[in-house]
């Protein structure tokens, strides 16, 4: 698998606000898309596995009807809730679409897929983070 | 009348595919599985290395799981 180096070349102002611009928008491209980030780095295997695992989350999140918090939160529980969830991008539509019979939160079942969902988002946030570090020439 | 019909079936066969019945051990298996491979890519970069760190990574996760439901046991009732 061909991935990243670590060790980078030190380099001049101008190259460096260029790495910066290019490793925020693999960041962002990270957060929007589960596994681009990787993707556009040539990281294969990692961009691949960031996909399934946000992918996976997501589906076991929404077909136990977790609850899948909007802005409209009552209180800071839900706004970080829906903070979290927001972390799956893209996702996020693609869980509300799977919802269709909308949250079921009376029984455990929903309330691990809330936890799944938002453990997607959270994993995805590290992921963009990890990609955007990548990005940067740290150690990946 | 009938594309309506159609749309609903469609609908309940899209929610019939995604629903998920699991339990709680088996949501943590599932959950400990899939984020020990995705700790084990995103932190290691050799194959080996990688192998062991999942193991291990899948292994705690199950070992402090099942761990803290038992703590938890006693104060269930």
């Amino acid at each position: 698998m061909a991935e990243e180096t670590t060790v980078q070349e030190p380099l001049s102002p101008p190259q460096n606000a260029r790495r910066e611009a290019l490793a925020l928008v693999v960041g962002v491209a990270a957060w929007l898309v589960p596994g681009l980030g990787h993707a556009l780095l040539k990281m294969w295997g990692r961009a691949l596995i960031c996909f399934f695992t946000v992918g996976v989350f997501v589906w076991v999140g929404a077909g136990m009807r977790g609850n899948l918090f909007t802005s409209r939160g009552n209180d800071a529980f839900d706004s970080l809730g829906y903070i979290a969830d927001l972390g799956t991008g893209g996702f996020y539509w693609v869980a509300r679409s799977l919802e269709t019979n909308g949250p079921d939160v009376s029984h455990a079942d929903g309330d691990y897929g809330t936890r799944f969902l938002a453990t997607a988002g959270v994993f995805n946030l590290l992921v963009a983070l990890h990609a955007y570090e990548a990005a940067r020439g740290r150690k990946a | 009348m009938t594309s309506s019909t159609g749309a609903i079936s469609g609908v309940s066969v899209l929610v019939a595919l995604i629903a998920v019945k699991l339990s709680h051990l088996q949501a943590l298996m599932v959950f400990a599985l899939v984020i020990s491979v995705a700790f084990g890519f995103l932190g290691r970069r050799q194959p080996k290395e990688r192998v062991k760190y999942i193991l291990w990574t899948l292994l705690l996760f199950l070992l402090v799981g099942v761990g803290i439901g038992w703590a938890m046991y006693p104060f269930s009732r």
